[in-house]
């Protein structure tokens, strides 16, 4: 069953643009120069039940204007939307009881109240019973660490404590499907670790589909199969992670550090029979492989020099994924 | 009754917020109540120049203000949206209204409730039982009913107006000015409007009908059968407006086009 489905959703913002100076800003009085901006142009997409999917983009790519579409906030210029089987702005109040929704950057908290409080008020507006609350909840407040700070007003609270709230909060009536727009931005390691870990729970436990936009690529990295990357309003690459490392980088680079000084000849005949090609590195005993071919080529190659040559470090650097998305930005997706 | 519930919720959670500050409740009930005297005081001052304005006399006209007070009281309580521009569609804490289950119109009226407003109720009921005094006014068993419906006319006349401005925000995210200019316009509901111009009174009538909230319900009380046509309109006045406000309301909210982040 799929949670969300996307077809060709579009959303257009007008804005004015003024004419410059005096006798510009009397001409913008009587007629306006407008231009329209695709925001989101013509994106279809898919997602199963039980799916952590990162949406990923950069600043303006539209991802905020995807996920407010998606969570009824904003209503479509164009395409069809159906999440948990509803048109999100049609029946606004009745499908956002079927969603939770944490923006990184804005709080649902009420500022002055203590924590508990707003969980309370919260409770009464998603009219969860006592019993679901009590249950459910407890298991959320423990995960999160968040007990001791029940009692305090939201704007005591650090950050890294606020967010967990956040997250807490927007899981009180357990809703099958969740909205991260960047959760763990300006977050510390650990506090990004253990929302990490959480989330990992929730998606096993209750089989929650969790939308996930972030910065922090190691976010992706650690929870989303699935990646749909974003650019100027269009998906560039809608698939799993591991495909995309796959077709991103040709081949892999192996650095070898040799006991001696070695002769690039000798290197070359021991590795013959691979597709090969050998670089100095920055000492005289320190060389590069540049290895076209998979993981079974790379280790064969690597037991074949060690095999004639004695070596004090070996390192497989692999290209990380933050590369490989600045590269499609750069490039364009032609190589995937 | 699930709103009924949700409110009570929010107004409790409110009084406790309020209650823990208890100097800042305080020095504000003083500080509407100083305000409340100052107008009360201006009507004493052109009345010592003059006994009668246009065939009112003063002690009508503070009846008129006592009345105006009610609604008034009940309005500021319930719907501070003079800021909602600058607080919900500027900073965006639309989205997070509109991410939750209940009405948007309605949430924001119970987050942003001011309930040390409705001190204004007591205020105005002291003026208009003192001012009818004076007038020799009888009291009849329905006359408590007859304000009941005018005092509910009333504040949703204010309401309606006061959120169809509100709702223009979605349309154009410019800042206007014209919420201040509105209370301003409002306080001319508080006097007869027999004493303006033509013009003047037709639009304090049909255009922005703030003699609904003042001079025509207090008419009833008053005993000026003159004005009983218009009196017995104040509920229905405030049904339409208050409707209008929230169809331009629901058509708003669908062209939200959220902030920026």
């Amino acid at each position: 069953m799929n949670v969300i489905e996307v077809k060709e959703l579009r959303k257009e913002f007008k804005s004015y643009s003024s004419r410059s100076g005096l006798s510009g800003a009397f001409r913008d009085l009587f007629t306006r120069n407008y231009k329209v901006l695709r925001a989101v142009d013509d994106i279809s997409l898919q997602v199963k039940q039980g799916e952590m999917v990162g949406y990923i983009g950069e600043n303006g790519a539209g991802k905020s204007t995807t996920i407010k579409m998606l969570t009824g906030i904003l209503t479509p210029t164009g395409g069809e939307v159906r999440v948990n089987g509803m048109n999100p702005h049609k029946e606004r109040e009745k499908f956002v009881q079927t969603i939770g929704v944490v923006f990184g950057q804005r709080s649902q908290l009420w500022w002055d109240i203590a924590v508990q409080e707003s969980f309370r008020l919260l409770k009464k507006v998603y009219r969860v019973s006592d019993e679901d609350y009590e249950t459910h909840m407890k298991e959320v407040i423990e995960t999160l660490e968040i007990e001791p700070l029940l009692d305090k007003p939201v704007r005591k609270l650090s950050l890294g404590q606020r967010m967990r709230c956040e997250l807490a909060a927007a899981l009180i009536h357990n809703p099958p499907l969740l909205f991260l727009d960047e959760p763990t931005i300006g977050l510390d390691v650990l506090v990004k670790m253990k929302i990490r870990e959480f989330l990992k729970k929730i998606n096993q436990k209750y089989k929650t589909t969790i939308l996930l936009t972030t910065h922090d690529l190691a976010d992706i990295e650690a929870l989303c199969d699935r990646v749909v990357l974003l650019d100027e309003g269009k998906i560039i690459y809608d698939g799993r992670l591991d495909q995309l490392q796959k077709n991103w980088v040709e081949g892999k680079e192996v650095r070898f550090e040799f006991q001696h000084p070695v002769e690039l000849g000798s290197l070359e005949m021991v590795s013959s029979q691979f597709d090969v090609k050998w670089r100095q590195g920055e000492r005289s005993h320190q060389w590069i492989a540049m290895v076209d071919g998979d993981d079974d080529t790379v280790s064969k190659l690597m037991s074949q020099v060690m095999l004639n040559h004695s070596i004090t470090d070996v390192k497989i650097n692999h290209v990380s994924t933050e590369e490989i998305i600045r590269n499609i930005y750069e490039e364009g997706m032609s190589h995937g | 009754m699930f709103y009924f519930s949700i409110f009570f919720q929010y107004a409790s959670q409110y009084l406790k917020t309020r209650l823990t500050y208890r100097g800042d409740l305080i020095v504000e009930i003083f500080s509407d109540f100083l305000f409340q005297a100052v107008n009360l005081v201006f009507i004493l001052v052109v009345f010592g120049h003059t006994t009668l304005l246009n065939g009112w006399s003063r002690e009508e006209i503070i009846f008129i203000y006592g009345f105006f007070l009610v609604p008034y009281a009940i309005f500021s309580s319930f719907f501070n949206i003079w800021d909602f521009n600058d607080r919900y569609i500027v900073k965006g804490e639309m989205d997070r209204v509109l991410t939750r289950p209940i009405h948007s119109l309605f949430q924001i009226v119970i987050e942003r409730m001011e309930l040390e407003s409705m001190f204004g109720v007591v205020t105005g009921l002291v003026i208009m039982f003192y001012a009818g005094n004076q007038l020799g006014l009888e009291l009849s068993w329905y006359d408590p009913f007859v304000f009941l419906f005018m005092v509910i006319g009333g504040a949703f006349i204010y309401a309606g107006i006061f959120i169809s401005l509100a709702s223009i925000s979605f349309w154009s995210d410019s800042k206007t000015d014209i919420m201040p200019m509105m209370y301003n316009i409002g306080n001319y509901g508080r006097y007869p409007v027999d004493i303006y111009n033509h013009v003047i009174r037709f639009v304090l009538t049909w255009i922005l009908p703030f003699a609904f909230v003042g001079v025509y319900p207090s008419a009833f009380f008053l005993g000026r059968t003159e004005w009983y046509g218009y009196a017995f309109l104040t509920p229905v006045m405030g049904v339409i407006f208050l409707s209008i406000a929230i169809i331009l309301w629901n058509s708003g909210v669908k062209r939200y086009r959220g902030a920026g982040n």
